[in-house]
């Protein structure tokens, strides 16, 4: 995703309608832009990405150039007059002199000396149009200095405003002033239609967006990178699925429904097992049944593992790590060894359950952390907070118990035991062994 | 609606029922209801398969320190050729033949070599079964994984996998073909449902058997056993619903205490 963000958000084009509501997108010529120049090859025009280059590039057949052979070619150092310069500033340069005759006219760089012209405003003016409750005149007068001064590059106009304002403020105010003057002066509204100013005005709360945006995607490591780009590609594939899936299951729908409820014994021992995934693994399981479906072959292992998928495609891979760390402690194999139909059946249904477990702690932890926000430090008869690891890593013991007792042993002599310390009352965070 | 008599449309009619016999019956079989699906029933063909490797002590030479055998069999030694037509073991590229067609029972090849590697197992289905092949992958271990260990004639590396083809919706003609053989599970016929009379099955006696029950190399089998995994499994359950339990009762214990406190709390 990283190559596609980074140019929309470079380009700054709205990427949702919501966002352009109030912004004509112009018709760019696009095309022209995106085609590879020529001379360069096509493996590497594809590194940019199809972003327009940092650096200029040159044209590669000028550097293949041959000069005529009646040239002489000489570098001098010669001094230069710019008229970029005001002051009688003498500088030197390496000049290339063709058959003995130096370069005449103005200096070659001195083209890129632009300035920009800083709309000047009265009294009158500003008392009339331009007052802000946020700016006083002095500050906005201040600003259009700056600006003046440093041609509108608004990262060293920050650094040089003496009160702390960030560049967006900075910008908006800018341009907010700018766009009330020309429309004072205006005679009519018609004639202002196709100023840029006004046709695509400055959104301040936009450009934060866009560079929060931007710094984000750029931040990016390539390992981010590499995982979105796996969800991303998981994605599309549970996309297809569910569609080939859908399309199998049309013309007998009925029959998809007995499926999905996998085993209704389970399910009516635990009759509150419906936490929130329950539902949504259903329609998963339905789906993925009826994709195996479509195989008319298939291997059990390999329906066991879609499954498992399935039911991990609406939870965290933190949640999926700490399901399988719960099998493992449970003294379950994740893949089981004699995947026959039972055997699947079971162990979908206790991972399952291992996700509502999960679930309800989370829950449980909430809820401990609601209670003591009520109750600062009086309080006495907490029930053992879980531990994020449920089970004691030796398997059969009855773990349940166990971690709880080894958690009071801790506490140590100091203190009595049912008074455990504020800090114990927090949810625990979850480091990065309970994974 | 003239001659819509596509299969499927015919497979939905009962067969027409003014001569209901058996040769009848039989005849319609192999015509239409050869794609004739049954819905929410799967077959299944319980199989292992996998490699025995017998180091060859004295005689083993550089290129032939091995002998091996990699095969897939039925779980329980049972004859699957009743549904696998021939298997297709493609090994190392080193060796003659690479590509070895297995067409009649016992699926298995045997070699002899130093090295290991991944042996691609292509099961094809007779006609009624499946069109598609299925692909199983071996890795072929021929050194035991305790390294440090020296190597010992006596036992044999065995490396099995237990695993079962799924064969979703059958159509009838297989299922009726294949009933009640041991080599393969069926699930419970939905209920009111009944299967057109076995067709006389000729294999009882009069065929060769094909099952790895004296398989010489049989006392070297896995015997996988589903019970020890149900145990497991069963306890798992048991110790996380009893988790599930007693934290549902402390939820609701703290529900009701966070609802005391609110409202007594209030001024």
């Amino acid at each position: 995703m990283g190559g596609t963000d980074a140019k929309d958000i470079l380009h700054g084009l709205p990427k949702t309608p919501s966002l352009s509501l109030n912004q004509e997108k112009k018709s760019r010529p696009h095309k022209e832009s995106h085609r590879k120049p020529d001379g360069i090859s096509r493996e590497v025009y594809a590194l940019t990405g199809g972003v327009a280059p940092l650096m200029p590039s040159i044209d590669v057949n000028h550097l293949k150039r041959r000069p005529p052979p009646d040239e002489k070619v000489a570098w001098q150092w010669l001094p230069v007059k710019s008229s970029a310069r005001k002051d009688d500033l003498q500088l030197y340069h390496w000049v290339r002199v063709v058959n003995d005759v130096p370069p005449t006219g103005d200096y070659s760089f001195a083209k890129y000396n632009k300035s920009v012209d800083v709309l000047k405003y009265t009294d009158d003016e500003y008392e009339n149009h331009l007052t802000d409750p946020v700016w006083t005149k002095e500050e906005t007068d201040q600003l259009f200095e700056l600006c003046e001064r440093f041609d509108l590059r608004f990262t060293v106009i920050a650094d040089r405003f003496p009160l702390s304002r960030t560049i967006e403020e900075l910008k908006d105010r800018y341009y907010s002033v700018t766009r009330a003057l020309l429309r004072a002066r205006a005679q009519s509204p018609a004639e202002l239609a196709n100023h840029p100013l006004i046709k695509e005005p400055y959104d301040m709360s936009r450009d934060r967006e866009r560079k929060r945006a931007l710094s984000m995607v750029l931040s990016q490591s390539r390992h981010q990178e590499k995982k979105d780009a796996e969800i991303l590609a998981e994605a599309k594939r549970i996309t297809e699925m569910r569609l080939a899936a859908r399309r199998a299951a049309e013309p007998d729908v009925p029959a998809n429904e007995n499926i999905g409820s996998v085993s209704p014994s389970s399910n009516s021992q635990l009759p509150a097992t419906a936490v929130a995934p329950s539902t949504l693994t259903m329609a998963d399981y339905a789906s993925t049944l009826a994709s195996l479906r479509m195989l008319h072959v298939y291997l059990r292992t390999y329906g066991l593992e879609q499954m498992v998928q399935a039911a991990s495609s609406a939870v965290g891979l933190r949640t999926i790590k700490r399901v399988e760390q719960t099998l493992q402690d449970l003294g379950v194999n994740l893949k089981p060894k004699v995947p026959t139909k039972t055997v699947c059946d079971e162990h979908l249904e206790l991972r399952k359950e291992i996700l509502t477990l999960l679930n309800l702690q989370k829950q449980l932890q909430y809820k401990e952390s609601e209670g003591s926000s009520h109750r600062e430090g009086t309080y006495a008869a907490m029930p053992d907070t879980p531990k994020d690891r449920v089970f004691a890593s030796e398997p059969f013991s009855f773990g349940a118990e166990r971690p709880i007792k080894k958690e009071q042993k801790r506490k140590g002599p100091g203190r009595q035991a049912d008074t455990p310390s504020p800090a114990h009352k927090r949810p625990r965070k979850m480091k990065a062994s309970d994974l | 609606m003239t001659s819509s008599s596509s299969s499927k449309k015919q497979a939905q009619d009962p067969p027409e029922t003014s001569e209901p016999t058996l040769k009848s019956l039989k005849t319609k079989m192999t015509k239409s209801d050869e794609k004739k699906k049954l819905k929410d029933i799967e077959i299944s063909v319980p199989l292992v398969y996998g490699n025995i490797a017998f180091w060859l002590g004295k005689k083993a030479s550089e290129y032939q320190s091995h002998k091996w055998s990699v095969y897939v069999r039925g779980a329980t030694n049972e004859d699957i050729s009743v549904v696998v037509k021939k298997v297709v073991f493609q090994l190392h590229s080193s060796f003659n033949n690479p590509t070895r067609v297995i067409e009649e029972p016992p699926f298995e090849v045997s070699e002899s070599g130093w090295g290991e590697f991944e042996i691609a197992i292509t099961l094809h289905f007779h006609s009624d079964v499946c069109d598609k092949p299925l692909s199983l992958y071996h890795h072929l271990k021929l050194y035991p994984e305790d390294e440090s260990g020296p190597l010992t004639m006596k036992k044999p590396v065995v490396v099995e996998h237990y695993d079962e083809i799924v064969f979703p919706d059958p159509s009838e003609s297989f299922l009726a073909r294949v009933q009640n053989h041991p080599a393969l599970t069926f699930p419970r016929l939905p209920s009111g449902y009944s299967l057109p009379a076995p067709m006389q099955v000729d294999d009882n006696g009069k065929k060769k058997r094909g099952d790895t029950k004296d398989h010489s190399l049989g006392q070297w089998f896995t015997s996988f056993s589903e019970a020890d995994e149900l145990l497991q499994l069963a306890a798992a359950r048991q110790q996380v619903q009893a988790h599930i339990a007693k934290l549902r009762r402390q939820i609701s214990l703290l529900e009701g205490q966070n609802q005391t406190i609110k409202t007594g709390s209030d001024p």
